[in-house]
């Protein structure tokens, strides 16, 4: 009998066991499809198998693609997407340099310019743009991924200075502004000119008023900003100093790959920024809190001043005319800085196809439609027929978005029905097919005005260079690392109770000298490469 | 860390019992008697048989350690062939030994000893573990033996309960309730600023100095109750006609728990220092990221944090393996220093 009961234990422990695999694993083939591409997708954004536009390309392209998708944080916990069963291809793969080279090596992943002759305009993209040709080669010469190129000027300057212009207007009406600061009412328009020290004191006034009448009065924040993000950081405060900074301190200025953290200026900007974190102009919660909460908080404008890529998500609509864009500030002498940062226009790994898709030369046959103009903008900005752009084309045959979202803010209605990814809107396809977001163009036009005039001269992003594999490892190695010493040097610099001492800077410097020079010498080679084969970029 | 010592400690109490058991049938032996009657002249092996004779009698009570072994096979012993990936170029899906394994020899340890920051890892995984030790390891037995020579059973009860209820709140918890009373606009700040002086309050969790007493502390108010248990249940096992020996010849409560009270779980404080020696430089990552800022980083990156954010969110298995192995090298080699040494001086030893 006890025999029976064991037996009988294991049996249904086997059962369940069983059951465990069969659905644990299950939802892997797409049932009966062509093929099935896996999409890092958040469970907010509509399915792509809704989507017209994939709908109309499937139907011109006659291939039957099934969408699957993942989350980010399931695709990032996942230590081997490549091994997924079941999926032909991985749309925003987002994988780094070192992994395209890593998966395409083991033949994990597909050298797409091995089939060209499926992809017509990929190929064309190719000739016509050898920047973006040398920029996906990986170290073997192999294209791993296709790109996505998004070409509206706007990212090599992530951060505007906004200033809260009615708070400006009380210290005026109560004659409270600080001594020597001279600023009309009139004045207060979009391109205030102001140098860093009435800026200073303008800060100071509304840290030691209760500027927003609140019953708190200690909840206004003179300026805020998100430490180390990739919009709406610190780097043009530091730039006003005189330095060409972003968020890597690293720039291409002149042709020269420099570091912003090794001139004498960058621990002075530290040394200021200390001084005004302990006068309560910057606040703790820059260094440590992420952009959502920074977003939230700002809504019912207690911000005095910000730095961000525009003021309509940060601020609540009631309020948004309360901030004016403040000109880069200006240093003791009169000039203005501002360090372009590296954020690129072209991105590597927006999809990779896997080496077990059967068809390949098939699969990238329906990818290549993505990159014509009026499908690229659907993609990006949401289908026609979901209201992202007007029904008809205008009279120069160009895409118009549409504005109007009800209720919705654009913002809201881009994240829920655009795909993103795989697109390719080079300044050219604005001017020519599709017509720029308003939001956008306003955001062009303040940084043509009022921002990239006063670009530290000579600077420019650096571009996407193509590394060997072990200028890639060396890179992956010392990066990371000193990306940390600078930021840890830097937080604790700013927020120490004492005046950071030079010694401690150079120090830190020293310490980190091997990493500096190993970096530099590593992205200027690859620059001197990519400046021989394809000549300056402008 | 805390729950497998407690198994290892009843694991050592049952091998010790299991000792006592042997010399038992040692001294039968030496005796020249047998319990089971058989003559033992007749076999050529009288041990042997003897051992497969008691097997037949108690060798059901093996089925017990049958679960502790399949798991310690499984989950221990079995993916140990992964270190192999230590010395090669490997991404998952990669075959670990075939014919298309990358090898590397040793690069993977080049690249992690050259890490410009290999240096600060380490002190401040060593400083780190080994304050913990210092303050984390004398704690519990204090208590216990406190706890133990208190009279009144509900009191001790109630004392003991309200000691280890904390073990029971999740990491994320814990680090979420730090963050709170002293994080930036948590409670210690909010009472700095209001009470003048700063601007910004304390800023611990930003700063680099604060971050090991911050860890050290929050680990062991979460933990000394209940790694007191061990030593009270030892405590438990003192006879209490040696107390009363000790009243009769005038001994005080105190002179009490050093003369008998700290003797008698000397064995099991010598077993638990050898096994925390073993431990010590590997002081989990979980706590260490969830408490790291951009301000503390200069203290609070470890190792083991080195292994999780560079090997294997960023992509580099192989170097991350190569740190691992590196850590647990060196913890096997304090073991068996730590073993040596107590066997030398208080000759005992695991082994």
């Amino acid at each position: 009998m006890n025999k029976k009961i064991i037996a009988g234990i294991m049996a249904v422990t086997m059962c369940a066991a069983a059951a465990f695999t069969v659905t644990g694993c299950g939802g892997g083939k797409g049932s009966g499809h062509e093929f099935t591409v896996l999409a890092v997708k958040e469970e907010t954004v509509k399915d792509y198998n809704d989507m017209q536009v994939f709908k109309d390309i499937a139907k011109e392209t006659g291939k039957d693609v099934y969408w699957t998708f993942n989350t980010s944080t399931q695709y990032s916990n996942n230590t081997d997407p490549v091994g997924i069963k079941g999926i032909d291809a991985i749309y925003h793969s987002g994988f780094s340099n070192l992994k395209l080279n890593d998966y395409g090596k083991r033949k994990r992943i597909v050298a797409i310019d091995e089939y060209l002759d499926s992809m017509p305009n990929f190929k064309k993209i190719l000739e016509d743009r050898p920047d973006i040709r040398e920029a996906l080669k990986s170290p073997d010469g192999h294209i791993y991924s296709l790109p996505r190129v998004e070409e509206m000027g706007l990212k090599t300057y992530p951060n505007i200075l906004f200033l809260n212009k009615k708070w400006v207007e009380k210290l005026i009406d109560n004659g409270n502004m600080p001594e020597g600061v001279n600023i009309t009412k009139e004045q207060l328009v979009d391109g205030l000119d102001i140098s860093r020290n009435e800026f200073k004191a303008i800060l100071q006034k509304f840290k030691d008023n209760n500027m927003d009448d609140s019953i708190a009065d200690n909840d206004e924040v003179p300026l805020a900003f998100v430490s180390d993000n990739w919009q709406g950081n610190e780097s043009d405060f530091i730039a006003s100093f005189g330095l060409p900074e972003n968020r890597q301190h690293k720039t291409l200025v002149n042709g020269k790959i420099t570091f912003t953290v090794e001139d004498e200026k960058w621990f002075n900007a530290i040394k200021e920024m200390n001084d005004w974190y302990n006068k309560g102009l910057i606040r703790t919660a820059a260094f440590d809190q992420d952009q959502d909460t920074f977003l939230a908080k700002g809504q019912d404008g207690r911000y005095g001043a910000f730095y961000w890529w525009e003021k309509n998500t940060v601020v609540s609509k009631d309020k948004r005319d309360d901030y004016i864009v403040v000109k880069p500030l200006k240093d003791d002498d009169g000039n203005r800085y501002v360090g372009p940062s590296n954020e690129l226009e072209v991105e590597k790994s927006a999809c990779v196809i896997l080496g077990t898709c059967k068809d390949k030369a098939g699969l990238l046959s329906y990818f290549d439609k993505f990159f014509e103009p009026d499908y690229s903008a659907q993609i990006n900005y949401g289908s026609i027929s979901a209201g992202a752009f007007l029904p008809e084309k205008n009279a120069d045959g160009m895409l118009v978005p549409n504005d109007d979202h009800g209720a919705q803010s654009a913002d809201d209605f881009r994240m829920q029905n655009a795909a993103y990814g795989v697109v390719y809107l080079t300044e050219e396809v604005f001017e020519k097919n599709v017509v720029m977001e308003s939001r956008a163009k306003l955001r062009k036009e303040i940084l043509a005005e009022h921002v990239i005039p006063y670009t530290y001269p000579g600077a420019e992003p650096i571009p996407n260079l193509n590394y060997t594999e072990s200028e890639l490892k060396i890179l992956s190695q010392y990066e990371a690392t000193l990306g940390k010493n600078i930021k840890s040097y830097m937080t604790n610099a700013i927020i120490g109770a004492s005046v950071p001492s030079k010694s401690d800077w150079q120090k830190m410097i020293s310490n980190n000298r091997n990493s500096i020079d190993k970096i530099k010498k590593t992205n200027q080679d690859a620059y001197d490469r990519y400046v021989a084969t394809i000549g300056k970029t402008n | 860390m805390v729950k497998s010592e407690a198994v290892q400690a009843t694991a050592d109490i049952s091998t010790e019992s299991a000792d006592n058991d042997l010399l038992v049938e040692e001294a039968y032996e030496a005796m020249g008697s047998d319990r089971s009657g058989n003559g033992s002249a007749e076999s050529k092996h009288p041990k042997w048989e003897k051992w497969i004779e008691n097997f037949k009698r108690r060798g059901w009570i093996l089925v017990f350690i049958l679960p502790a072994l399949i798991y310690v096979l499984i989950f221990c012993y079995g993916p140990m062939y992964g270190i192999l990936t230590a010395f090669q170029d490997y991404m998952p899906g990669d075959e670990i030994l075939g014919s298309n394994t990358l090898w590397v020899g040793w690069d993977n340890f080049n690249t992690f000893f050259s890490n410009p920051n290999f240096g600060s890892y380490f002190l401040n995984t060593f400083l780190l573990c080994i304050f913990g030790f210092i303050v984390g390891f004398p704690l519990p037995i204090i208590v216990a033996l406190l706890l133990n020579s208190i009279r009144k059973p509900k009191i001790k009860k109630g004392l003991q309960i309200l000691y280890y209820a904390p073990h029971f709140i999740s990491l994320v918890v814990l680090v979420g309730m730090m963050k709170l009373i002293f994080g930036s606009d948590g409670l210690l700040d909010q009472l700095a600023i209001k009470l003048g002086g700063s601007e910004n309050g304390l800023q611990l969790f930003l700063k680099p100095e604060a971050f090991r007493p911050l860890f050290i502390f929050s680990g062991n108010w979460q933990d000394f109750g209940w790694s007191a248990i061990i030593y009270l249940a030892a405590l438990a096992g003192v006879d209490p006609a040696l107390h009363e020996a000790a009243k009769v010849d005038g001994a005080s409560r105190f002179r009490r728990i050093f003369s008998v009270d700290l003797p008698a779980i000397l064995p099991t404080i010598v077993m638990l220092m050898i096994l925390s020696v073993g431990n010590l430089m590997s002081c989990g990552y979980e706590k260490v990221l969830l408490m790291q800022t951009g301000g503390n980083l200069e203290t609070s990156e470890i190792l083991s944090t080195y292994v999780y954010t560079f090997g294997l969110m960023d992509g580099h298995y192989g170097v991350g393996t190569a740190a691992g192995l590196f850590n647990s090298v060196i913890n096997v080699v304090l073991l068996i220093i730590a073993n040596f040494t107590s066997k030398k001086l208080a000759n005992q030893s695991m082994w």
